[in-house]
């Protein structure tokens, strides 16, 4: 520990964006706060009507963890909406040889038998990894890639099953969630994983730029078909994690639907909040953190404060 | 042939003119006093002795040659004074940490004094005192090891701005505790929570490392821990309330700062007093050193490691993507 490692957080200054000077000013509050924190990564929250936007680094790719379960369905519902899968088609999962996982499916002890049409609610609901990987069964990742590909979502590759992240780390530290935690926090210093999900050349992965972009384009409609998007919709608003970007937006008058995501050091969300007033504003959060915690509200809630800033910020 | 011991059994039968007498006087037995006599007189080729009488005689070589033996047992004992005086009159150079009570290396000066040897303090940072036994500049060194280690145990805890009621003993204060707290509505806004300073004699790479992760778990940032600098600095900041400074109780008080240790004993300091290796390669300290060291630093008696075991949950799934 050194003086200069004590400041070095503060001397870390993403580019910042945003359509006017006031904007700006909010993403660099933003970024200064995360950056107190010790976390870094990138944040952009776009206005679905005026365009309006602010942010930084929403280019860098992030390995997205369980954000990638959004692309997923979103490919899942369109076969369905195209009649190539059936929603109500029985999937059995055996917990021998299922996912891990600590919620839905993942966690279950005896094997259960779900319509596809649920295990995508599973999936975004409880972030449910058994109930992402049958739906992988179903549709490969490179399937996956190749249908976000031709719907020209540039900057979102799906390259892997969700149980393949809890392989690479178990696999670095056996079954040690310190180790794994510990070596995910040295390489983000020196710039080179050992945990191979964590680097962007072999993961799931996306900026927040393309996230927003697909977010928008689901809420508009202007991505596959109307059927699909609105399942989509309808699933994102039934998920139960309110911890992040969404919990200083929890009033009747607004509506957040988001899917996050969460694997060692990562803590993301990308999700829209709709209110009363007409306004929708999509976002996506992608950090890593510094910090060798499992849990760290202070983080949440700093994320959550960026969303409610940079919806206040946009909203007309 | 040990020519001292054997001169000794002749100067002494010379005196007393009796072998029972002169082994009484050399304390050893008189058949062996007999025997160092007999290979004496071989060595210089004729009896020292004339034992044909009741009352031995020395013969005219014992007496020729008794002055010389005398004197060469003379420069014997001076050399041994010699070397006996020059061993007490070198200093021998303690490395201790900068926060030892003064009164208490004092005590342990004296002590050494009484012990026929002369100590010099000497306050060092601790990778100093590790190298300065390696380097030999240091005769002692008190070094730093893991608590749970350590043959010695000194607990470390927050000093704070000294409140209304800074009670006798105080309870435990734990790392969680020192999250900024969530405000209730109307609660005045809360001010930035004061940074942790870690004084040198913490900045041992084993306890850096220990210390971040303890500060990370507990839902702290690492970016809370601070180097001290001086320690003057570091309790101006810590008195007027801006920090909270990682040090020994003694020291805390001495400054007349509020003290509370810290919960997890495995976060205390351990120490060892340490030498170099010795002639029989393992390093020898006196054990009332090592007592009076120990207490200098504030050490307690060793604390009992209690049982530790963290929440439970499923470890695999711990290491899968979440939600």
């Amino acid at each position: 520990m050194s003086p200069a490692e004590a400041g070095g957080a503060q001397a870390y200054r993403p580019g910042c964006v945003g359509d006017d000077g006031a904007l700006v000013d909010v993403a660099e509050e933003i970024a200064a706060d995360w950056a107190a924190l010790g976390v870094r990564g990138s944040f952009l929250a776009l206005h679905l009507d005026t365009g309006a936007r602010l942010g930084f680094g929403i280019d860098e790719p992030v390995p997205l963890a369980s954000v990638a379960k959004v692309p997923l369905a979103l490919v899942v519902l369109d076969r369905i909406a195209a009649g190539e899968l059936d929603a109500g088609h029985p999937v059995t999962l055996d917990p021998g040889r299922s996912s891990v996982g600590p919620t839905g499916f993942a966690a279950f002890r005896h094997p259960v038998t779900a319509a596809v049409g649920d295990l995508l609610l599973m999936m975004l609901s409880v972030s449910d990894n058994a109930a992402a990987d049958a739906l992988f069964d179903l549709v490969p990742a490179a399937e996956v890639d190749a249908r976000l590909c031709a719907w020209g979502c540039d900057g979102i590759r799906m390259r892997h099953r969700m149980n393949h992240m809890y392989e690479c780390a178990a696999g670095a530290a056996g079954d040690d969630f310190s180790l794994a935690l510990e070596l995910a926090v040295r390489d983000e210093r020196a710039g080179r994983p050992t945990i191979e999900t964590l680097e962007p050349a072999h993961a799931n992965t996306g900026s927040a730029r393309a996230l927003v972009a697909l977010l928008r384009r689901v809420w508009c409609d202007e991505i596959a078909v109307p059927e699909a998007t609105a399942e989509l919709r309808r699933l994102m608003g039934l998920q139960l994690f309110t911890h992040r970007l969404a919990c200083e937006l929890r009033t009747d008058t607004l509506r957040w639907s988001g899917k996050t995501g969460t694997f060692l050091h990562l803590r993301h969300e990308i999700g829209v909040v709709e209110a009363e007033s007409g306004d929708r504003v999509a976002m996506a959060a992608l950090t890593r953190a510094d910090r060798r915690a499992g849990l760290a509200p202070d983080i949440e809630l700093a994320l959550g404060a960026a969303a409610r800033d940079a919806f206040e910020a946009l909203r007309r | 042939m040990d020519l001292l011991a054997h001169l000794e059994a002749y100067v002494a039968t010379a005196d007393e003119a009796s072998f029972s007498r002169a082994a009484d006087r050399l304390g050893i037995a008189q058949p062996l006093l007999s025997r160092r006599v007999r290979t004496l007189e071989g060595h210089f080729g004729g009896p020292l002795f004339d034992r044909s009488r009741r009352q031995i005689t020395t013969t005219e070589l014992g007496v020729l040659l008794l002055p010389y033996a005398r004197d060469v047992l003379d420069r014997a004992q001076r050399l041994r004074q010699a070397a006996r005086s020059a061993r007490h009159s070198r200093v021998r150079a303690v490395g201790v940490p900068a926060d030892c009570a003064p009164a208490a290396l004092a005590r342990a000066l004296r002590a050494a004094t009484e012990h026929g040897i002369t100590l010099g303090m000497r306050e060092l940072p601790p990778l100093e005192r590790e190298s300065g036994l390696v380097d030999g500049s240091l005769g002692y060194a008190l070094v730093r090891t893991a608590p749970e280690r350590a043959a010695f145990r000194v607990p470390l805890g927050l000093a704070s701005a000294p409140g209304a009621a800074d009670p006798e003993a105080p309870r435990a204060v734990h790392l969680e505790e020192l999250r900024p707290r969530r405000r209730r509505a109307g609660a005045p806004p809360a001010p930035a929570p004061p940074p942790i300073l870690v004084l040198a004699e913490d900045q041992v790479p084993y306890f850096d490392d220990r210390f971040a992760r303890a500060v990370a778990r507990a839902g702290l940032p690492e970016g809370r821990i601070r180097p001290a600098g001086p320690p003057s600095d570091a309790f101006a900041g810590t008195l007027a309330g801006r920090a909270l400074l990682l040090c020994t109780e003694p020291y805390a008080r001495r400054y007349g700062a509020a003290w509370a240790p810290l919960g997890d004993p495995a976060l205390h300091r351990g120490y060892d007093v340490s030498a170099p290796p010795g002639p029989r390669g393992t390093p020898d300290v006196p054990d009332w050193l090592a007592r009076l060291l120990a207490a200098s630093v504030g050490a307690s008696g060793a604390t009992r490691e209690r049982a530790r075991s963290g929440p439970a949950g499923d470890p695999s799934a711990r290491l899968a993507a979440r939600g």
